[in-house]
């Protein structure tokens, strides 16, 4: 497996037109993440339903492909799950989102960023 | 003599494939390579002499001794330092700043003085001063950088209040390479009565170097940039400023005599090196500084030179590409630090990486000069002695890869 895997149309397409992007102004859970090694950021809001499921979510970012596809994937993905189902998410979710089986430690951290951000703002 | 066309054969690392094609480092500005000879002189240090320094009364710890303070010589001649213990080891340029700042900072560095640094600085000539600002009440003070990535120096003298005590500056870049103009700032600086440390990491191994010319106070600089072991830095100080000032690290080694009240230090250098050093390390960073002449700091210079204008005419030539730093021909170590339009620094280094070339993309442990450029991450490619066109050519075929890739 190579890193090119990775770089697919629709992993680029996902960083380039990331989905559910932008603000929420009514909202449950907000957070901020960054990776201070190489400057990715991205802060989301989440809003809940009734049966306590995620209706809404919204994100705004700057950084690799790796990491804004990644959190395009993973919010899409988070529609409709509880938090306890959110919690329950490991870094093998988000590789398989991103069809690859594993990644250098270094693009790790830009693949992982959205999930830690998702995980701290659901504990605060 | 040795020809720098001709040393590649001497470092092992770089006789490898990566990912099927020849490996190309270009990441020199945060390690380099080693060349057999320094490998080679730690491995004969364990298998021949490894004993612990300075206090052994036998041929061992003698002979280490004296091969550990043959470095300290080495070192000193490399720099034009004028005595030999003006030069402390340390761990590193980190280690020899900090070192400063807690052991020099602390006693002369009060509350409401002015520190002036430079938004061009590494984080380890940061950092340290704002621990020591907000321990003492101290103000720190920075000499903005132009959009080119050049200090504003325009009106020098606006920098210095009668509160100044120390100016800490990089010499050279390690993110655009430029060579600042340091005589001009020292000589302002010690008209006003003012120290300086420079920041010598990315500066030392790739030119010539005299702190008596320079006539900086404090020069820091890094064995493992410079073809040595990593763990070893060295902290130049010049004559008379340490002597009253209270040891940084403390323990074995920098004593006279220890009683359970007090304890009388070593002299200089040795009251600042407590505990034992990294000597296998140290005795290999003198062989990198002897390889190092061998090839000449000059050539080394030139070298550097005219590989960094050829990269920098390639990659500017590529569409959809910004090149940080002055456009005109300036003083420029072999740095280039570049961005593609619409493709990420990390995103590039991984395709690189795949080509086989090594890079560093990120923000290069300077954030505030990234702002100033108005980026958070770039792209940066840094050349040594070994490297030469061809690598320069297989980055360029690889950044054009990126981009087919990625845009």
């Amino acid at each position: 497996m190579s890193i090119s895997d990775i770089y697919r149309e629709e992993i680029i397409d996902h960083a380039k037109n990331p989905r559910n992007y932008g603000k929420l102004t009514d909202y449950d859970f907000e957070h901020k993440e960054s990776n201070p090694v190489c400057g990715d950021t991205i802060s989301f809001q989440m809003k809940l339903d009734e049966q306590k499921k995620v209706k809404a979510i919204a994100f705004e970012g700057n950084g690799c492909t790796v990491s804004q596809a990644s959190t395009s994937l993973l919010f899409e993905s988070v529609i409709g799950k509880t938090i306890e189902e959110i919690n329950k998410l490991s870094s093998g979710d988000v590789l398989q989102l991103l069809g690859v089986e594993s990644l250098t430690p270094a693009r790790m951290k830009c693949a992982l960023l959205s999930l830690s951000a998702l995980k701290k703002a659901t504990k605060q | 003599m040795l020809d720098i066309t001709n040393v590649k054969s001497d470092f092992p690392i770089l006789n490898q494939k990566m990912n099927g094609q020849r490996l190309v480092y270009l990441d020199n500005a945060a390690t380099t390579q080693k060349p057999k000879k320094v490998i080679e002189t730690i491995t004969e240090y364990y298998e021949k002499y490894n004993a612990n320094t300075h206090r052994g009364i036998y041929q061992l710890s003698e002979k280490a001794t004296a091969l550990y303070e043959d470095s300290r010589e080495k070192a000193r001649a490399f720099i034009g330092a004028e005595k030999t213990q003006e030069i402390i080891f340390t761990r590193g340029t980190t280690e020899s700043i900090n070192l400063v700042a807690y052991s020099w900072g602390r006693k002369n560095i009060e509350a409401g003085d002015e520190i002036l640094l430079t938004e061009m600085e590494h984080h380890s000539n940061i950092v340290p001063w704002q621990l020591l600002a907000k321990e003492k009440g101290a103000v720190l003070k920075y000499i903005p950088v132009d959009k080119n990535g050049k200090l504003n120096l325009d009106n020098i003298d606006q920098y210095f209040t009668k509160k100044t005590k120390l100016v800490a500056l990089i010499h050279v870049s390690n993110v655009l390479g430029i060579v600042n103009p340091v005589k001009e700032i020292i000589t302002k600086a010690h008209a006003n009565g003012v120290l300086v440390l420079l920041d010598g990491a990315q500066s030392t191994p790739h030119m010539p170097i005299n702190v008596k010319e320079l006539d900086c106070d404090f020069f820091a600089f890094s064995g493992h940039k410079m073809l040595g072991p990593t763990g070893v830095g060295v902290l130049y100080v010049k004559e008379g400023i340490l002597e009253e000032i209270p040891p940084f690290l403390s323990g074995g080694n920098m004593i006279r005599e220890v009683t359970l009240v007090e304890t009388i230090f070593e002299d200089l250098p040795m009251r600042f090196e407590a505990g034992t050093m990294p000597i296998a390390q140290v005795i290999g960073f003198g062989a990198a500084i002897d390889y190092l002449k061998l090839i000449g700091m000059e050539n080394i210079w030139q070298h550097e030179q005219e590989l960094v204008n050829y990269a920098l005419a390639k990659i500017r030539a590529i569409s959809g590409v910004t090149v940080y730093g002055p456009e005109e021909v300036v003083e420029r170590s072999g740095v280039v630090s570049f961005s593609i339009e619409g493709i990420h620094p990390h995103d590039i280094a991984s395709i690189l990486d795949e080509a086989g070339v090594a890079i560093r993309a990120g923000h290069h442990c300077a954030q505030p000069l990234l702002r100033a450029l108005g980026t958070e991450a770039t792209v940066r490619a840094s050349f040594y002695i070994y490297n030469d066109q061809k690598d320069v050519d297989q980055l360029v075929e690889a950044i054009n890869q990126s981009i087919r890739t990625l845009r």
